[in-house]
């Protein structure tokens, strides 16, 4: 009964979505809502205008920076929510991150391929956020390529160890970094044109487009890499 | 070609996404997760959608997995 039930309620559920599908138009048509209203602009003057050679970086940060905002707060406050519940702030129970984990010495393999790599990925992740308005990438997904790099690090460290590589009262800073520097740029944009989050928009202020963008990126990735960290740390990355 | 390429991905997703259902093992769920990640990942590139791509290959398959591996390691293994 509860079963034929489930169904029946999937099915309802299923016939107008797939139907809602069957209508959309063909991938990459030339006449479909998503290409004919402000897509065109971006494509034309995203370049020039919004300082980005990669059109979704240009979205992302500049035309659609205060979504961004918006979405880094997002990140932070649930990194608040994760320490929050983990460390047991309100009730004050005996923390979960105290119990021990049973431990595995990290192998001669492991630890070697990890040495040899780690450089590598460092220099990628700082590539991917600092090359991420002209090619594919940014500061989320090179925060998150560092943040990796922090957690493979771990596996061969010691917890201590690796923690101690980002010191607590720097990493305080760090998590928020990502709306300090949104933050930052948005004020600027109010003070110098008289809007939050406002880019410069003539050709000749290029360089300050440029700039803005670049300290988004860094902050976001930075930010991004050491509330990931913190996150698996918190939770209970004993090697 | 591309379109064999393309449906082959499907199945293979849509595989996945019932494995991780179907099975009792929750290390094994997260290993499959983690190859469902990597496939849509591949789907993001072959779709044109770099970023999304990349972000797929880090969150999804990496950060994800690595936080879903210590929720396990704190309860039990074995799905009731």
């Amino acid at each position: 009964m509860k079963r034929a039930l489930t169904a029946a309620l999937l099915i309802i559920v299923a016939l107008p979505m797939l139907y809602a599908v069957a209508q959309l138009p063909p991938q990459g048509s030339p006449t479909s809502p998503a290409y004919t209203h402000v897509s065109a602009r971006y494509l034309e003057a995203g370049p020039e205008e919004a300082g980005a050679e990669n059109v979704v970086t240009a979205v992302i940060l500049n035309y659609r920076g205060f979504d961004t905002d918006g979405e880094v707060t997002v990140i932070f406050t649930s990194l608040a929510a994760v320490l929050a519940v983990l460390l047991g702030v309100r009730t004050g129970e005996k923390p979960l991150a105290g119990q021990p984990v049973s431990s595995v010495e990290a192998s001669v393999v492991v630890s070697f391929v990890v040495r040899l790599l780690a450089p590598a990925i460092a220099l990628f992740g700082i590539y991917v956020i600092l090359h991420g308005h002209v090619s594919p990438g940014g500061g989320f997904q090179g925060g998150a390529i560092l943040a990796s790099l922090l957690i493979i690090i771990t596996t061969i460290l010691e917890r201590a160890q690796a923690e101690a590589l980002v010191p607590l009262r720097i990493r305080r800073w760090l998590q928020i970094a990502a709306p300090l520097a949104f933050f930052t740029v948005g004020v600027a944009g109010l003070v110098v044109f008289g809007n939050y989050l406002q880019f410069p928009r003539t050709h000749d202020l290029a360089w300050l487009t440029v700039t803005w963008l670049t300290i988004i990126e860094i902050g976001i990735g930075v930010g991004g890499a050491a509330i990931l960290a913190t996150i698996f740390w918190t939770m209970g990355g004993d090697s | 070609m591309s379109k064999a390429f393309d449906i082959t991905l499907m199945v293979l997703l849509i595989t996945c996404a019932i494995a991780v259902i179907r099975t009792k093992d929750l290390l094994g769920a997260v290993v499959i997760f983690s190859t469902y990640s990597l496939l849509m990942c591949l789907i993001w590139q072959h779709r044109g959608a770099p970023d999304v791509a990349m972000t797929e290959a880090a969150v999804g398959a990496g950060i994800t997995t690595v936080l879903f591996l210590l929720a396990i390691s704190k309860t039990v293994r074995r799905e009731k």
